[in-house]
């Protein structure tokens, strides 16, 4: 089996290129695994959707809920990586079932598990040799030039410096992709592209506003990602079942939206100093803060550091009236509703990491993009450099000998149809649903 | 190694001393420096066990031994099918504790020790100051006996000088030392935390100037 992670590429983008006549191999794909549409994780980011793909679990179970997380009962924030899934991958399952298995650049796979096969850590690693599992594959890597992820500053900097980078990037992971795909047969093959997300963060609104700067370069990026689909076309035999998705979708932004600064104005949120910088400078009266995208922490007692909200009822109402306000948040602009939607942590999680899952967790009207930062004085942001965020509803999936065109797929259901593909038991404690049986496709 | 949990990995770490010594901000931080291992890991707290296995046993020496053989028991079960257990119990007798120990087998001996006047000046839950007062008798080492352990694997103390974490790492290096964990070099990938500090801001750059903080 050979997975193509695509990360942030929207179904419907990718069909309103096809009607264009554009992606041909992406198209072809598409022909012998019907696409369809996929649901993806809530929070929509990449280490929750892609930790939910590789466990088949919600984020009650694997852990992962966001970019940052606090310590239990601290202040003290770090960067959730694999070593805070608490749940096994499907690399992990598949390595105990005897498999030979690769992954590449997945989110959230730094550092690095022990697995029967090849691991190489995904974009949170700090540097390339810790993303490696060995020093000989950290030579392999080097000598083909490869780079853990393109660096966002140079696009901060100058957009059009940092085209020609995603590029070299993009080339060197596939030159990456080759060599492993070459080095033995896998029974299990994923290879991620980070490159695309980074297009779209930072070209989506000149793509849709047809930027003569930067939209004929966007769609020359898609000719050569579909090109190197063409190439993995080459590879495989019949016998081989070829998965290509992505993790959720984008949109143009409109504003960013400071949650925090939002909390501070209504009351909810007080600071310990002038110049607050993060959660360690939040002040021990306040009910809430937020972290991104629109994860919402009560300061409950016995779980945040100074909590002091008792969980029952008073819990209840606290949170029941915060989250009555935050559905009210405007556009100070316009008066324009922000917020689609506040949901509650029961309603989207269970099992043993429920604990730490955020109280509330905003569903944004597409183009508010809620954000974490504390102490940012305005409430809402356009920047130029950032213009697209991500969507829920809209990542894409296609499974070689699958027809998905009846389903509505989520993207925790991937994982036990890989396992049940590969003739390994579904576990009952996976919360995704096998999509149906692959029958492998002739000719 | 692939990920799995061999059931020869399992032991008892039993955390032994006097009420308010430390035995389960010891326990709690040293399972998670366990799990860290890729091992699984349980405690069993006294305070905790009492409510529930140990229900209705009262404070007098054979019920006190009661509680110690059944806390054992669990540990042994634990240890048996892979887990680490720890168990944080005043388990004030000797031979309640070598009768559990001979019983599991791959079992250490940690003795949480702090002075009587150190616990009675922090008295975090309040108790040396009721049995002082009168409302409270069988207090472990006020008028209720305490037995230290001859032999154990390792003493740690608590009143002064070295801080719960300093105790919890020289808990692992005894551990390691005694080839119940591997050693950290070994285990490194497992062991190290993800990041260095400098890693850590580099990262988090990264994430922000992604938009992602």
């Amino acid at each position: 089996m050979l997975v193509v992670a695509l990360d942030g590429v929207p179904f419907t983008f990718v069909r309103r290129l096809f009607e264009a006549g554009e992606l041909p191999n992406l198209r072809a794909i598409a022909e012998r695994g019907p696409m369809a549409q996929m649901d993806t994780s809530v929070p929509n980011v990449s280490s929750v959707a892609w930790a939910s793909f590789m466990t088949g679990m919600n984020p009650g179970k694997h852990n992962i809920y966001g970019f940052l997380d606090r310590h239990p009962g601290t202040k003290k924030t770090y960067i959730p990586t694999a070593r805070d899934v608490r749940a096994p991958t499907i690399l992990d399952r598949l390595s105990q079932a005897g498999k030979r298995v690769f992954s590449m650049n997945v989110p959230v796979t730094y550092p690095p598990r022990a697995v029967n096969g090849l691991v190489i850590g995904c974009f949170l690693s700090p540097n390339l040799e810790k993303a490696s599992p060995s020093p000989e594959v950290y030579e392999v890597l080097q000598g083909l030039g490869y780079q853990v992820d393109a660096d966002p500053w140079r696009a901060r900097r100058d957009k059009a410096d940092f085209l020609p980078h995603l590029v070299e990037v993009f080339d060197a992971r596939m030159a990456a992709t080759r060599h492993f795909w070459r080095q033995e047969r896998w029974d299990f093959f994923m290879t991620h592209i980070m490159e695309t997300d980074r297009l779209h963060h930072f070209f989506w609104e000149e793509m849709e506003t047809e930027d003569p700067r930067f939209a004929p370069a966007f769609l020359d990026f898609y000719r050569r990602v579909d090109r190197a689909l063409g190439e993995i076309i080459a590879w495989i035999d019949d016998d081989t079942t070829l998965v290509v998705l992505s993790d959720h979708g984008f949109c143009s932004i409109r504003q960013e939206v400071h949650v925090n600064t939002w909390l501070a104005q209504s009351g909810y949120l007080s600071y310990t100093t002038d110049a607050p910088k993060g959660l360690e400078d939040v002040s021990p009266s306040s009910v809430a803060f937020s972290f991104d995208p629109g994860r919402i922490y009560l300061n409950v007692r016995g779980r945040e550091a100074d909590g002091w909200i008792e969980p029952g009822p008073d819990y209840d109402r606290i949170r029941d009236e915060l989250a009555a306000a935050l559905a009210g948040m405007s556009d100070p602009d316009n008066g324009a509703p922000m917020v689609e939607r506040v949901l509650r942590r029961e309603d989207l999680y269970t099992g043993d990491a429920y604990a730490a899952a955020p109280d509330l967790v905003l569903e944004m009207v597409e183009g508010y993009d809620a954000k974490g930062p504390f102490g940012k004085p305005e409430l809402t942001f356009k920047g130029e450099a950032l213009v697209g965020m991500h969507t829920t509803p809209d990542a894409l999936l296609s499974i070689s000998g699958l027809a998905l065109d009846a389903k509505r797929p989520h993207i925790i259901d991937v994982a036990p149809t890989i396992l049940s593909r590969l003739g390994v038991a579904v576990p009952d404690e996976m919360d995704g649903v096998s999509l149906g049986d692959v029958v492998p496709v002739r000719g | 190694m692939v990920t799995g949990h061999p059931a020869d990995a399992g032991f008892t770490v039993w955390l032994t001393g006097l009420s308010g010594s430390g035995k389960s901000t010891i326990a709690t931080a040293l399972a998670s420096r366990i799990a860290e291992r890729g091992l699984r890991v349980e405690i069993l707290d006294g305070d905790e066990v009492r409510t529930n296995l140990s229900a209705g046993l009262s404070y007098s020496k054979e019920d006190r031994d009661a509680n110690v053989r059944r806390i054992g028991w669990v540990c042994e079960l634990l240890s048996r099918n892979g887990v680490v257990a720890i168990a944080a119990a005043i388990s004030p007798y000797r031979a309640a504790r070598d009768e559990v120990r001979s019983r599991i087998g791959r079992f250490v001996e940690v003795h949480v020790d702090a002075s009587i006047e150190a616990l009675e000046a922090r008295d975090s839950k309040g108790l040396y100051r009721r049995a002082r007062e009168g409302a409270l008798t069988g207090l472990t080492g006020v008028d209720d006996p305490y037995e230290s352990p001859e032999r154990p694997e390792l003493t740690v103390r608590t009143d002064g000088g070295e801080t719960a974490e300093t105790s919890v790492s020289r808990i692992v290096a005894m551990l390691e030392e005694l080839s119940y964990l591997a050693p950290a070099a070994a285990s490194q990938a497992a062991a190290d935390v993800a990041y260095t500090e400098d890693e850590e801001s580099e990262v988090t750059d990264r994430l922000r100037d992604l938009g992602y903080l």
